[in-house]
């Protein structure tokens, strides 16, 4: 049988490919023609290697006994090995930590992620593309405003005396202390950070949309779809790898929520719940008498979570859709 | 019957250009009709207005003896054929023939004899599970043709659905277009800038140039009775040669045309139809197809400069005087010497001469300025 298919066992025979050895000189004459691009990428490696690499010799911290002023590595240093993260799995601050970051940015994912989608698929379908563009203008606005500022029209929304009370306090209803109250923290902290980012989260879903070819909107005219069909079986499918890619990106980073709002919005009232990974890191590493090595280990088990849910999102999307980081 | 009829269509976008000018044309039922013409002519836009794709700015549409100006793309009972085959990438081909089908919620069973009917015909049932970034060029733009053809539609468009191919799968192709037609038997309306493809596939062929339609006719009228200058360099290859300072000169009641000094005396036909026209001695434009120039005979001359052989013809490139002019000599049984340096006499027979206006660039003999002014220019008929 083989034997009547010579092509067949051609390609069987066929010997493993060898990758041949570069000489010396022709890896010399390799970076001669490259050097011009070697130069041009050369800040930004510098830059990422300062900032970005560079820093992680300082998560050793997290396995000494590390006080500030100490050098991290010295004839003196303490190692303690996982001491400091076994003391934060016992930490009776350990479980509501996790609950408290893990609701905030599931829910906030949750109603998040598709948001930028839906808007996107939304202005695009819109005839007047005059207004679809200066919808698009102001849905970007709030992205510009500064934490701090939104904290502030936050406040003056939802404060005491703000709008809110007031309007409330018209038509005879009771002043509520928002901002004292826990079960307001999420609600507040989610719709008023998806309400400042959609707008600019949907402008990669937008220049996706601007890629798909109009024939394949005019054939799905032809066959009858509606506008909604066509969005759905045009414009979608068209983003769908983006939409993958920006999932695991986002998955990768669901548990490295900031500190600084929830900060900003937190109250003796709300702290039972405003109180996150990141904002205990940060009172522990900063505040009064610093446990730097304790905030490093809680910031590095945070960073490892991120990493394996990284890791599990991209091989998920490998293995069911055509779409992953690598 | 599915005709289409379109009365003084027109097209004028917002800006205020005029795409495309008063076309009236009549489509009848099973006929194939190929819109060419260069870019920007307006041959895709009116292929759109058909499809409903493209508002009509003025006149009447008619598919199927119905006024389909208002009615919806998918009620116009048409199916198109695009040019980037316009699949959709997520679907596997027999979902894509499917897809039109499904949302008109035709019942299953249905949808899955009819998909399997059209794959067998189009040869593509081996790749219905397939997606369509899995399959080549010609098998992309079978799926496209299957996805119209899975509708039964009255008039089939079709907007340059072969220029994406290679020039090889384009020959294949068109063939396959050529016997689909003759399975399926309904009206065709096909846009191309391709004259090869108008000329093979077309029963009449409407040329269009700068939204305007120069000539509505069938292939050998387009060739050998072309209505204006236009028309004569479009159809053709090679292009037709153009001899301009030329005359046609009426000396005692009998025209010559008189190309470079050298006198044809023209065939009773066309002395019938100049006079029919009123023509008197006056400067022309003198057109003769590369295939209608014999060599080693006759008064005119010309030097070779490129003498190309291409197996059956030589395509030779010369130059007498001022004029570049192409011949097309068939290799079978040549007796003249056509290499390159050489000085050849060429010649014509008078009767394939085309004389053209100066002034106008109109067919002195098949410009019919009737038909031109309803808009519909077919050539002259002559009754002798």
């Amino acid at each position: 049988m083989e034997a009547a298919n010579p092509a067949k066992r051609a390609v069987k025979e066929r010997a493993p490919r060898v990758k041949k050895k570069r000489t010396k000189e022709q890896r010399i004459l390799s970076l001669k023609e490259n050097a011009p691009y070697f130069l041009m990428v050369l800040p930004a490696v510098v830059v990422v290697f300062l900032f970005n690499y560079l820093p992680i010799y300082g998560v050793l911290i997290a396995f000494q006994d590390f006080m500030p002023g100490d050098k991290i590595l010295s004839d003196s240093t303490i190692w303690v090995g996982f001491q400091n993260f076994e003391r934060f799995f016992s930490d009776p601050m350990f479980w509501p930590l996790m609950k408290n970051t893990f609701l905030i940015c599931i829910i906030g994912f949750v109603i998040g992620f598709p948001l930028p989608i839906i808007v996107s698929l939304m202005l695009n379908a819109m005839k007047g593309r005059r207004t679809a563009k200066v919808l698009q203008t102001i849905f970007n606005g709030p992205h510009f405003i500064s934490l701090v500022v939104l904290v502030g029209m936050l406040t003056l929304f939802f404060g005491r005396y703000g709008l809110v009370n007031n309007l409330a306090a018209s038509i005879g209803g009771e002043r509520y202390s928002y901002f004292l109250e826990s079960s307001a923290f999420r609600p507040m902290y989610i719709l008023s950070s998806n309400w400042q980012d959609f707008g600019w989260s949907a402008i990669i879903y937008i220049a996706a949309l601007s890629n798909v070819d109009p024939q394949q909107h005019e054939a799905a005219i032809l066959d009858g779809a509606t506008r909604f069909q066509r969005v759905i079986h045009v414009d979608l499918p068209a983003i769908m790898p983006m939409i993958s890619v920006m999932l695991i990106m986002s998955i990768g980073g669901l548990m490295g929520v900031g500190y600084e709002k929830a900060l900003l919005m937190q109250t003796d009232g709300n702290l039972q719940v405003s109180e996150l990974i990141s904002t205990y890191v940060y009172k522990r590493g900063l505040t009064g008498v610093p446990d730097q090595a304790y905030a490093t280990a809680i910031g590095l088990f945070n960073s490892i979570i991120n990493v394996v849910l990284l890791i599990i999102a991209n091989t998920t999307s490998k293995r069911f859709s055509e779409n992953s980081l690598w | 019957m599915s005709e289409v009829i379109m009365k003084g269509l027109k097209k004028v976008y917002d800006n205020k250009v005029t795409a495309v000018h008063d076309v009236n044309l009549v489509i009848k039922d099973k006929e194939f009709v190929v819109l060419v013409g260069p870019s920007g002519c307006g041959k895709s836009t009116t292929l759109r207005m058909v499809a409903g794709l493209e508002e009509i700015s003025d006149g009447e549409l008619y598919i199927d003896g119905r006024l389909v100006n208002d009615v919806a793309p998918k009620d116009r009972d048409i199916a198109m054929v695009f040019q980037n085959y316009a699949l959709y990438p997520h679907m596997t081909v027999y979902d894509n023939l499917a897809f039109a089908l499904k949302l008109r919620k035709t019942p299953k069973a249905e949808i899955d004899k009819k998909v399997k009917e059209v794959a067998e015909i189009l040869d593509i049932t081996q790749y219905l599970k397939r997606k369509p970034k899995a399959l080549s060029g010609g098998q992309r733009q079978r799926v496209a043709i299957g996805r119209a053809m899975v509708r039964d539609p009255k008039v089939f468009l079709m907007d340059e659905p072969l220029s994406n191919l290679d020039a090889k799968l384009r020959n294949q192709m068109r063939a396959e277009i050529i016997k689909l037609r003759s399975r399926i038997n309904t009206t065709f309306m096909y846009v191309t800038h391709d004259q090869t493809e108008a000329m093979t596939l077309g029963d009449r062929i409407v040329i269009m140039k700068d939204g305007f339609v120069n000539q509505i006719g069938t292939p050998q009228e387009v060739f050998n009775r072309p209505v204006n200058l236009f028309v004569a360099g479009f159809i053709g290859m090679p292009v037709m040669n153009f001899f301009d300072k030329c005359k046609v000169v009426l000396e005692n009641g009998v025209y010559y045309a008189e190309i470079r000094g050298v006198r044809f005396k023209l065939n009773d036909f066309q002395q019938k139809a100049l006079k029919q026209n009123g023509v008197k001695t006056q400067e022309i434009v003198a057109g003769i197809r590369p295939q209608h120039i014999t060599v080693g005979e006759g008064e005119l001359k010309a030097t070779i400069e490129v003498s190309e052989m291409m197996g059956s013809e030589y395509n030779i490139h010369a130059r007498s005087n001022e004029d570049e002019v192409v011949m097309l000599i068939p290799t079978y049984d040549l007796a003249t010497d056509v290499s390159m340096g050489r000085t050849v006499a060429f010649s014509t027979k008078p009767e394939l001469i085309q004389l053209f206006d100066k002034e106008s660039g109109n067919n002195l003999i098949w410009y019919d300025a009737e038909s031109a002014q309803n808009n519909a220019p077919t050539c002259k008929r002559y009754d002798f």
